[in-house]
């Protein structure tokens, strides 16, 4: 008994630089800005004081330009990891189902390329095509697709194109990963079992990739929320994002106490979302498990 | 004309009950697998396209980015030739180096605790809880916080060394990728048993050695494979770095980033295509690595992933 608790007692040491930096970096800082959200602006001169205070910060945050930031936000980051869904479920399906083993790490690898390229180049290459006088619009003009020139660069629709493509392969990889895992043999005994292709899909495959779903939502939901590099790029004047106007309140407002209330607001919302689409996986996964249950019939006497 | 009508609802049949051993049988491709494979080569084009297009205006002799007059190898000239340039790279590398380093070295020793601890250990539960903390934080938020609290750091309290421009780009680089090394190595680590371990322990081998010869070596795939990404992801990181740099000390992304507003060249293409073959050159190196471990492909991808 002693030599386990002794062997925890090792364990929790060899943890103890990760647990200091944290603190340091981490814990105290963010601790601050939560300090900060309760202060003032004194003056234009001051970036901040907390000699009094209140929650005011918290009311003037949720002004109509905040809020509409805050839905315009909102709706990008949300409809951008469903479009993220949607391609990334048949594409990781099919690089973890059809593609022949010995190419899978090679298809993979391929997928992490864009993951590798600096986030911002990555996003200035859709500025070049997307521009009016690009080399697409002019392609397109002259195959007559299009009439005058393309515009869609420093529109919403150009933000959107923009966060699907930054965050797709954050999508991918955890759902290939469980796909990958979720395992041939079972489809194929319920394809011997006479499940047909639908049923094998929604009784075995989706269930079984759940986790890889959940996560992958999350890894692109919580950076979308806060990113606004893709909307300052793609978006111009339109692209406006809560990260953005954290940022300003910081950079030309000098405003710290309303930025960190803005940022305080920001994290707690994402908490709760992660909060609930944790919830709401423990709940389906419990009324599944319930379904799926065989029941073994008492034999008829 | 009657061969096909009499052979269709064999080779129907034999379409149907693919899917057993014998994949002769299945020469014939299901509609759907095709739409499938049509429709992941879309999605890599998808992929690859904004890419192809830096790699191809990075010969655009023009004075603008955007701009397309001719090809030429100008842009990596200029790009080789440009002070400012030449000195935000080596800030960006320098800086993802450091922190490299130092994630790594915080991971693999709370990887390796986590990996330790007893199933209900609380010190544990909380630490990876924090450790989630700081993933789910948007990069904003770390921004803001960390930036007043390196000025009452380097002013206040007279930590002077926090004032300097490498160190804070390390420091606010490293809060965010240490979760990453950590989970890496975690995962690394609780896919092997301890028995070895406690064998060397049972063999009379020092703490010390255990760790070197046994535990390191079970766990040096995906230390190498946190290093890695650690090293990408301060290489890619725009916003805190825009918040705590110091003048003199502007790392590659904020350059790009401030550019924006004034004017892009093609200078930053080039040097984005350089960066970027060498990132896959690094990428090839240590896949190579793992193989020569024995790793297989997809489990390297997976290691590499961080998944």
């Amino acid at each position: 008994m002693s030599k386990f608790s002794r062997k925890d007692v090792g364990a929790a040491a060899l943890s103890f630089p990760s647990w200091a930096y944290l603190v340091f970096f981490f814990i105290i800082p963010v601790g601050l800005v939560l300090w900060y959200s309760f202060g003032y602006k004194p003056d234009l001169f001051t970036a901040h004081s907390n000699s009094i205070l209140s929650f005011d910060r918290y009311i003037e945050a949720l002004d109509p330009t905040f809020l509409s930031t805050f839905i315009n936000t909102l709706q990008i980051a949300g409809l951008g990891t469903l479009i993220c869904l949607l391609i990334g479920i048949p594409f990781a399906y099919w690089m973890a189902v059809k593609v022949p083993v010995k190419w899978r790490g090679l298809l993979v690898a391929l997928v992490l390329v864009p993951f590798w390229t600096n986030f911002l180049v990555r996003t200035l290459g859709w500025q070049i095509m997307l521009a009016p006088e690009g080399f697409v619009s002019d392609a397109l003009q002259n195959l007559g697709v299009i009439g005058g020139p393309i515009e869609i660069l420093y529109t919403r629709a150009a933000v959107q194109l923009g966060v699907v493509y930054n965050y797709l392969p954050l999508m991918i990889l955890p759902l290939f990963v469980s796909l990958d895992r979720a395992g041939a043999s079972l489809r194929e005994a319920s394809r011997d079992l006479g499940g047909n292709r639908w049923r094998t899909m929604f009784h075995i495959t989706l269930p079984l990739a759940a986790p890889g779903i959940i996560s992958g939502c999350l890894l692109v939901f919580i950076p979308l929320m806060g990113d606004y590099i893709t909307a300052s790029v793609l978006g111009g004047a339109q692209g406006n994002m809560v990260g953005q106007l954290v940022a300003n309140q910081f950079n030309s407002a000098q405003n710290w106490a309303l930025g960190s209330a803005m940022a305080v607001m920001l994290m707690v919302f994402i908490l709760l979302t992660v909060a609930i689409v944790g919830a709401i996986y423990l709940i389906i996964r419990a009324i599944l498990r319930f379904n799926r249950r065989v029941l073994i019939e008492e034999p008829a006497s | 004309m009657s061969t096909a009508v009499l052979n269709d609802p064999a080779e129907k049949r034999s379409a149907t009950t693919a899917g057993g051993p014998a994949p002769i049988h299945r020469k014939r491709r299901d509609p759907m697998a095709v739409g499938m494979a049509i429709f992941g080569v879309l999605v890599f084009c998808f992929l690859f396209l904004p890419i192809l297009v830096i790699f191809i205006y990075s010969f655009n002799t023009g004075r603008l980015l955007a701009a397309w007059e001719g090809f030429g190898f100008d842009a990596y000239i200029n790009a080789a030739g440009n002070q400012v340039i030449r000195g935000s790279v080596m800030t960006s590398l320098q800086a993802a180096l450091g922190t490299a380093v130092l994630s790594t070295i915080l991971g693999t020793l709370g990887g390796l605790a986590l990996a330790r601890a007893r199933k209900k250990a609380k010190w544990a539960a909380i630490l990876t809880g924090l450790l989630a903390l700081t993933l789910v934080t948007p990069e904003i938020v770390d921004a803001i916080s960390i930036l007043p609290w390196f000025v009452s750091l380097g002013t206040d309290f007279g930590i002077t060394p926090i004032n300097n421009g490498m160190v804070r780009l390390v420091v606010a680089h490293t809060v965010m990728s240490i979760a990453v090394v950590t989970f890496i190595v975690r995962a690394r680590m609780q896919g092997t048993d301890m028995a070895l371990e406690e064998a060397a322990a049972d063999l009379y081998a020092t703490p010390w050695n255990r760790f070197w010869q046994i535990t390191l070596p079970i766990a040096a795939p995906g230390i190498l494979a946190g290093a890695l990404m650690s090293f990408t992801l301060s290489l890619d990181n725009t916003i805190v770095s825009s918040f705590v740099q110091v003048p003199g000390n502007t790392p590659w992304p904020v350059y790009i980033f401030s550019s924006l507003r004034v004017s892009l060249r093609p200078e930053i293409a080039a040097v984005s295509t350089i960066m970027l073959l060498l990132t896959l050159v690094a990428l090839a190196v240590v896949a190579l690595v793992l193989r020569r471990m024995g790793e297989s492909s997809t489990d390297i991808a997976k290691t590499i992933a961080g998944t």
